[in-house]
């Protein structure tokens, strides 16, 4: 754990001065621009210096904390701290042909782009029906996921954007619940996955919420499995989920190399 | 009879810098009445007779240094070079594969440089600069020097037999049996055989050092006209350096260094996706050239399309906005090579009437271009340490006179090889620490002009 935030501190540092030094510059047409010519996941764009986002950083880490409902300081949490792990992220697509599939093509989930009505008549054990049966079960639909804000570099927002509406598909897989146990238990396999920082930090402050008891089964149960299996799984940012949706979902996880929590 | 055989001086490889040493010896006033043996296992009448092919350059280029180019002045080779055919730069830039950190050597802002220099250093055709030294070495055919080509050092012996008709004691003179089956003796022996000398070897001098795990991959490559193609690029990769040395203002000679899988690879690749595969090399991210890596062999993968798109990507980004090597359209046919590389350096240059010069002492891996610099560096030193010795009269194979082209070399050769291999060793890292450190360091060094202008007078040979 020392190695990994020693590596992520110092890539952070790396990428700052990479940043600062090879002229990397912030382009404010960038927010005119952002319309991507596929489709519409149109972000505010708002330019802001390094400091400024440390800043954001820690008062959205706060506000988290104490205010959970918050959503959107979670969602900004994620941006500040995060350009530095969504441009490993990217790497991690680019080095795939599939990722890079995703990138050229930047699909959009939401329910216009998703036909869900389709998806719940397709046989029982498909991805597609059991992706339906969790939005369903949950009462939850696609639509309803933070805009990315505050990353100026039209491909990092889009692959933030992904990593968010990726989410359900995760759950869908893992078998996962939409409890804070659940979540939990998911960021610490996001985390394995990715190494993005915000699945850490809200891995770490997240559990003072839990009652002893759920911390215990937490620690002992979820996590073991998340780091096991999140670590050794292919990595799904690199899953052209929408191609899947007639795939036998046992299948599937056997192929990604994802097995359930007992 | 016995007579024609005994030469003072006997130079074993004629290489560029052994073909250079004759060729300053006998150009000198007080060495050309001495007898040299120039032994050389080529036939050399084809870099002879060299007719430079319109619109093609030889895969084999070097970048001179003024100081090399000033020998060159100096012994009469420069006027026979085909300068329609070499290229100055006065600009080097430098960047990290990772972080992209860039340093820029430009001799036109270095403060402390002279502002009559021409150039930072020269690129040449290998063939050119041998084809010149064969030109002039030509015009002393009646001197006393024989070039023995076409014939190889089979044997090297002290085999203690003194001619009877002799004056002097020659049993100390090294023999030399060579491949027509005779055999010469010789009062200095120069080891200008390459990497695997035999001189060397028979004079048990240990070489120490070690192989890169790396190999160069060489190309002559046509790249979008430009209307001054005179900048030296070089961009860092994990896995070692890609260098694009102008030739003329459309085409440009590649040094690519990487891991021996991959260069033998990149060697057979269909070229159309050689060339994008070399502008990602230049361009793109870590993780684009990975990918393409891991395609090598997928024939359906049209590179140009991965290249294109990245690079709208990038573009948009604001990272197109630096200042790239010109896009490459195509590479010449057949120019394709890949050569090991090897850092190495004898435990010593000298040993009684025996002195090692050029690759047969040091070799170095190519990234900075001094190798052959070097080994003409040698050369000016040993000769006029034979000067000195003619002029004193001392016995030229005498181990005290050699001693002194050792002292003035060995340090100098020793510190430039660890240097380069440092650098090597530096960029070819990619924890995250050290890519942080060394862009640092770049971005530092790139705003502190009196620095660099030390180093780059370093690399130019200035001393
Ligand atoms: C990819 C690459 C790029 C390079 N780029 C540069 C550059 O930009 N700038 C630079 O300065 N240097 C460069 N170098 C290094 C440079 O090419 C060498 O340092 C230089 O060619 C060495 O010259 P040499 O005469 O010492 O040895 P060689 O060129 O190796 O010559 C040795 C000669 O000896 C002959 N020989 C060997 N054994 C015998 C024998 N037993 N009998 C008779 N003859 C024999 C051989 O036939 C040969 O002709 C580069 C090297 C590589 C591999």
């Amino acid at each position: 754990m020392l190695h990994q935030l020693l590596f992520m501190l110092s890539s952070m540092l790396t990428r700052r001065i990479a940043q600062s030094i090879s002229h990397y510059s912030v382009n404010n047409l960038f927010a005119k621009s952002l319309l991507s010519p596929r489709e519409h996941y149109t972000t505010t764009n708002v330019p802001i210096s390094n400091f400024q986002k440390s800043l954001l950083a820690v008062s959205s880490a706060f506000t988290a904390f104490f205010d959970p409902s918050r959503g959107d300081m979670i969602a900004t949490l994620a941006e500040t701290t995060s350009s530095i792990f969504l441009n490993k992220l990217r790497d991690e697509m680019l080095r795939d042909s599939k990722g890079r599939q995703i990138l050229r093509e930047r699909p959009i989930i939401n329910s216009k782009t998703i036909d869900i009505p389709n998806l719940r008549t397709l046989p029982e054990g498909t991805f597609g029906k059991e992706y339906a049966n969790f939005l369903d079960g949950e009462m939850v639909t696609p639509d309803t996921r933070e805009k990315v804000k505050y990353i100026e570099d039209e491909e990092l927002a889009y692959v933030m954007q992904r990593y968010r509406e990726c989410h359900d598909f995760f759950h869908t897989l893992t078998k996962l619940p939409v409890s804070v146990e659940g979540e939990l238990a998911l960021k610490w396999f996001e985390f394995a996955q990715t190494k993005l920082p915000m699945t850490l930090i809200s891995s770490v402050v997240g559990p003072l919420r839990l009652s002893s008891k759920e911390r215990t089964r937490l620690f002992e149960k979820y996590v073991p499995w998340a780091i096991q299996c999140g670590s050794q799984s292919k990595l799904l940012m690199n899953v052209y989920f929408e191609e899947c949706w007639n795939k036998d979902i046992a299948e599937m996880r056997k192929e990604l190399g994802i097995y359930l929590v007992e | 009879m016995i007579d024609k055989n005994l030469y003072d001086i006997a130079i074993i490889g004629g290489g560029i810098t052994g073909s250079a040493l004759a060729c300053a010896l006998v150009n000198s006033q007080k060495t050309k009445s001495r007898r040299i043996a120039l032994i050389e296992f080529n036939n050399m009448s084809n870099i002879r007779e060299w007719k430079p092919p319109h619109l093609q350059f030889s895969n084999r280029v070097s970048s001179l240094t003024p100081r090399s180019i000033q020998f060159f002045k100096d012994i009469g080779v420069w006027e026979n070079i085909n300068h329609e055919r070499i290229r100055p730069y006065k600009d080097i830039q430098v960047w990290d594969g990772i972080s992209n950190a860039r340093i820029r050597f430009n001799s036109d802002d270095s403060i402390s440089i002279n502002k009559n220099i021409e150039a930072i250093a020269w690129i040449i055709e290998n063939n050119n600069i041998q084809h010149a030294i064969l030109t002039k070495l030509a015009q002393y055919k009646d001197s006393n020097i024989d070039f023995l080509e076409n014939t190889t050092v089979k044997r090297i012996m002290f085999d203690d037999v003194n001619y009877e008709n002799e004056q002097f004691d020659l049993s100390d003179w090294p023999s030399l049996e060579l491949s027509n089956g005779k055999v010469l003796k010789t009062r200095l022996l120069i080891g200008a055989d390459g990497i695997n000398s035999v001189v060397r070897s028979f004079a048990s001098i240990e070489s120490l050092g070690w192989d890169y795990n790396a190999r160069a991959v060489v190309a002559t490559l046509q790249v979008e006209p430009q209307v001054e193609n005179a900048t030296a690029w070089q961009r860092f990769l994990p896995t070692g350096p890609i260098a694009m040395l102008p030739l003329n203002n459309r085409f440009s000679s590649m040094v690519w260094s990487t891991t021996p899988t991959l260069a033998s690879k990149i060697c057979t690749l269909p070229s159309n996706n050689f060339i994008h595969l070399v502008n990602a090399a230049f361009r793109l991210r870590i993780a684009d050239l990975e990918y393409l890596y891991s395609q090598l062999e997928n024939c359906d993968i049209e590179f140009v399309k991965e290249f294109e798109w990245r690079q709208s990507i990038e573009k948009k980004a604001g990272i197109g906005n630096e200042i790239f090597p010109p896009l490459v359209l195509d590479v010449q046919e057949k120019s394709r090579a890949e050569f090991p590389l090897k850092m190495r350096n004898a435990e010593s240059y000298v040993k009684e009437r025996i002195a090692l010069i050029g690759d047969a002492a040091h070799t170095i891996h190519p990234l900075a271009g001094q190798g052959l610099n070097q080994g003409l560096a040698d050369v000016q030193s040993l000769v006029k340490v034979i000067e000195h010795g003619v002029v004193t009269g001392q016995d030229l194979g005498n181990i005290q006179l050699l001693k002194n082209y050792s002292s003035d070399r060995y340090l100098s050769n020793l510190m430039m090889l660890g240097a380069v291999d440092k650098l090597h060793k530096l960029f070819g890292n990619d924890f995250a620490p050290i890519v942080f450190m060394r862009s640092l360091g770049l971005q530092v060094i790139n705003h502190l002009e009196p620095v660099k202008s030390e180093i780059i007078k370093y690399a130019m040979g200035i001393e």
